[in-house]
């Protein structure tokens, strides 16, 4: 026997039958309006954790990202206040030759001293550059500055690095790090000191033969001071070519490190594409499906009514005679 | 002797009443078609008692029929279909409840999102990566000060949601005395059944059935099944009956004329609770006295996840290796909790992070930034994972809740129909019937009206030599 079906059944179920369809009209809704299939963990508890970890992922480039940019900013500063030193001992360089041809008067060799001066005063404020209020040339202390400009250039005496020998390093990677401080190839960091050195000894003492020390000897040579003789100059050439050697060093250094760190921000970037896919693929409604569903899930909902509209009215009363 | 003159005119008369009885009762139906709880009503005849009556001489006395008697009018209703909606009911409902709660549970945790847990999470740790690669110089200051501030915002936020949930569990445990109080919706019902139970036996005593107040009373057993398991003991002799709810030790609704409700009464006592809403929320609640409910709801469960995934995260900052010196914790927890435990991150908004001085001083500098990069490094560790997985949990439990809440409502109106089909009012059998039962007055007037011709041609006919 069939089951009696009475109008209260019919109208129950018709209800619920629209209130099925709209509360699945406004889940699909709010998924095109928020473009995302997870808007809560219960939408699918395992994508809403997988979201959470993508996104600390990604959070985490970004952080790479941005150690990258400010990595390869403090390299570039670097780099071309090193370029600014090479042009430095350049000029020295060339009016060492001048000087040593024997051929200038003492108040020329004076000038050609003044000007050596100038370019200790002039490398050591090079020396002092800052990056974002940090020295970049001090190796890890970074607050304070390299040299201090208060010790004339022509003073004969020691000339001390304030600076430590540190490196600083930008986290460019889970568990990789890149020194971006200046060092010398195969040594770790130890900031500029390597090339400027410490000065002369006290009363025109040789020092340790680095670029304030034997810019100092130069102004020395040329001006006969502390016992310096033109000839001398000869030697002081070779040291301002030593020198220049070591500061080549640097740059190539420096220049490693700046294609480590192109290196990586290409390979963060297609890292950050292959997270934001992967979290898109995991999160993001997929909106030709979502339309596809939207539009049956309203056909049905107006097929609900409809139904529901006709068959709630219709009873044997329609068809009885009235009499 | 013969056959009395009026005997057929009596059985067209009860005839007649039945089918006018008939028609009342099917007025009485479509009257009440959409009444909530309304039982189908159906007049029962039987035939009346036959009388003997003079046969042929070789069989003696035959037995004439004398029409039609009303024995009752009675509700058609099936009491088994009763027990499973009940039990249904119950479950839906319990279901309900949980889904609702742990629902608002999830809007607490409030994933994904990006001003939730894991959003302060990442941003508390690149402020780390900031300090990292400022350890000096004039952009120091702002990147300590952004460690402090991303450390408290990650605190507030853990503790909001760690409140929120607590607050979820508080309502609960409000809701559940409010529904068991004095007066609450538990002792209504009890109330009401007990006092229909009065009314039915006194009704029974003189013999009557009032359908009415046994839909009433049904109707209020439904009402407090949704609350919990209810039992229903019907006592043959008046037709009062004895309620028991939950696990209840006593009978709520009982005594011999069914009067005597027992309440207040300690529910969950059993492995299985009490079942129906209160059941529900005797598990969110906050562990429950003991012997009462479950001291591991699902919201307890999920707030000690929370706490694990705090823990993690103060040991994942204070304990990194090569990060900060043990005796300068960043995350203070050494002043006791208000709950007792000792490792939570929640009730540091009392026990704040480092000073600004402090941390500035012991990350400042080379070794500085080796210590904050060991605290940066330690993103997507275990405390992140930990978060996710707690995301996963909350989820979890949230969808299956609502797969349990949509499997047992379909259960509960697939039971609802069952015992419409069988109680509720069908129009459509109502007009059939009514068809039916006015052509059966319409018959039984006929059979009156020929009774009278037949009598009336005896009276004209025989009695005219009279005249």
């Amino acid at each position: 026997m069939i089951g009696r079906i009475t109008q209260l059944m019919s109208t129950q179920q018709v209800l619920s039958e629209i209130n099925q369809s709209q509360s699945a009209l406004d889940a699909t809704e709010q998924e095109l309006s928020s473009g995302l299939s997870i808007n809560q963990p219960s939408d699918n508890p395992y994508g809403a954790s997988l979201a959470v970890s993508l996104n600390d992922n990604l959070s985490a480039l970004n952080g790479y990202a941005n150690n990258v940019t400010d990595g390869t900013a403090w390299t570039q500063a670097a780099d071309s206040s090193m370029q600014g030193i090479a042009g430095a001992i350049q000029t020295a360089q060339d009016l060492v030759v001048q000087a040593s041809n024997g051929t200038m008067s003492s108040s020329d060799l004076a000038d050609s001293a003044a000007e050596i001066n100038q370019i200790i005063d002039s490398v050591k404020q090079t020396a002092n550059t800052q990056y974002n209020g940090q020295y970049i040339f001090s190796g890890s202390a970074t607050a304070t500055a390299p040299y201090s400009t208060a010790i004339p250039p022509s003073s004969s005496t020691t000339d001390p690095y304030g600076g430590d020998t540190g490196a600083v390093t930008r986290e460019i990677g889970p568990g990789s790090s890149l020194q971006v401080s200046t060092g010398v190839v195969g040594g770790p960091g130890g900031g500029i000191s390597q090339l400027l050195g410490t000065g002369q000894g006290p009363n025109g003492v040789a020092g340790d033969g680095l670029l304030l020390d034997t810019l100092r000897t130069v102004a020395d040579d040329m001006t006969g001071t502390n016992g310096g003789t033109v000839g001398d100059l000869s030697n002081q050439l070779t040291a301002l070519g030593s020198n220049l050697s070591t500061l080549e060093q640097m740059q190539a250094t420096m220049g490693g490190a700046e294609d480590r760190l192109t290196l990586a921000s290409t390979q963060i970037q297609s890292l950050q594409n292959s997270s934001t896919a992967a979290l898109s693929n995991d999160e993001d409604a997929n909106m030709a499906t979502t339309m596809t569903t939207y539009s049956n899930q309203e056909a049905a909902f107006t097929a609900a009514l409809k139904a529901g509209a006709s068959i709630v009215q219709t009873s044997l009363m329609d068809f009885l005679s009235t009499n | 002797m013969g056959i009395p003159t009026t005997t057929g005119l009596n059985a067209a008369l009860s005839g007649l009443e039945a089918a006018q009885a008939a028609i009342d009762t099917t007025g009485e139906n479509i009257s009440n078609a959409s009444t909530p709880g309304y039982t189908e009503q159906v007049v029962n005849t039987t035939e009346s008692a036959e009388q003997s009556i003079p046969g042929a001489s070789n069989t003696g006395t035959v037995l004439l029929g004398t029409g039609v008697d009303i024995s009752s009018i009675s509700r058609i209703r099936d009491q088994f279909l009763d027990i499973q909606y009940r039990a249904q009911n119950a479950a839906s409902n319990s279901a309900n409840t949980t889904s609702t709660e742990l629902q608002q549970v999830q809007a607490a945790v409030n994933e994904p999102s990006t001003d939730g847990i894991s959003s302060a999470l990442s941003a508390f740790w690149q402020s780390w990566g900031a300090l990292t690669s400022n350890p000096a110089g004039q952009s120091n200051a702002a990147a300590v000060q952004g460690v402090i501030s991303a450390g408290q915002t990650l605190v507030q936020t853990v503790n909001s949601v760690y409140a929120q949930m607590s607050i979820v569990q508080t309502q609960a445990a409000q809701q559940y005395s409010t529904l068991t109080g004095a007066n609450g919706q538990v002792q209504q019902d009890a109330t009401k059944i007990a006092n229909l139970n009065q009314e039915i036996s006194a009704a029974s005593g003189s013999g009557q059935t009032d359908n009415a107040l046994l839909d009433q009373r049904d109707n209020a057993i439904d009402d407090l099944s949704s609350l919990g398991q209810v039992s229903i003991i019907t006592n043959q002799t008046n037709g009062s009956v004895t309620v028991n709810f939950g696990d209840a030790a006593k009978a709520l609704v009982g005594g011999t004329t069914g009067t005597t409700v027992t309440w207040p009464q300690t529910l969950g006592g059993s492995e299985n609770g009490p079942g129906g809403q209160l059941g529900a929320l005797l598990q969110l609640m906050p562990p429950p006295p003991s012997g009462q409910g479950s001291p591991t709801g699902p919201i307890t469960t999920m707030m000690s996840s929370l706490d694990t995934v705090a823990s993690k995260v103060i040991n994942a900052v204070n304990n990194a290796p090569g990060g900060l010196p043990a005796a300068s914790p960043f995350f203070n927890t050494g002043n006791p909790n208000p709950d007792g435990s000792t490792t939570d991150i929640i009730d540091i908004a009392t026990d704040p992070p480092m000073t600004t001085a402090a941390l500035q001083s012991l990350t400042s500098g080379a070794s500085g930034a080796a210590i904050s990069a060991a605290i940066a490094g330690q993103q997507n560790g275990t405390a992140d994972q930990s978060y996710a997985a707690f995301v996963a949990q909350v989820g979890g439990s949230v969808q299956s809740a609502q797969s349990t809440q949509s499997t047992a409502q379909s259960l509960l109106t697939a039971i609802g129909n069952q015992r419409e089909s069988v109680s509720g009012v069908s129009l459509d059998q109502e007009m059939t019937n009514l068809t039916n039962y006015q052509q059966a007055y319409e018959a039984s007037a006929r059979v009156m009206n020929a009774m009278d011709s037949v009598i009336s041609t005896l009276i004209t006919t025989v009695g005219g030599a009279g005249i």
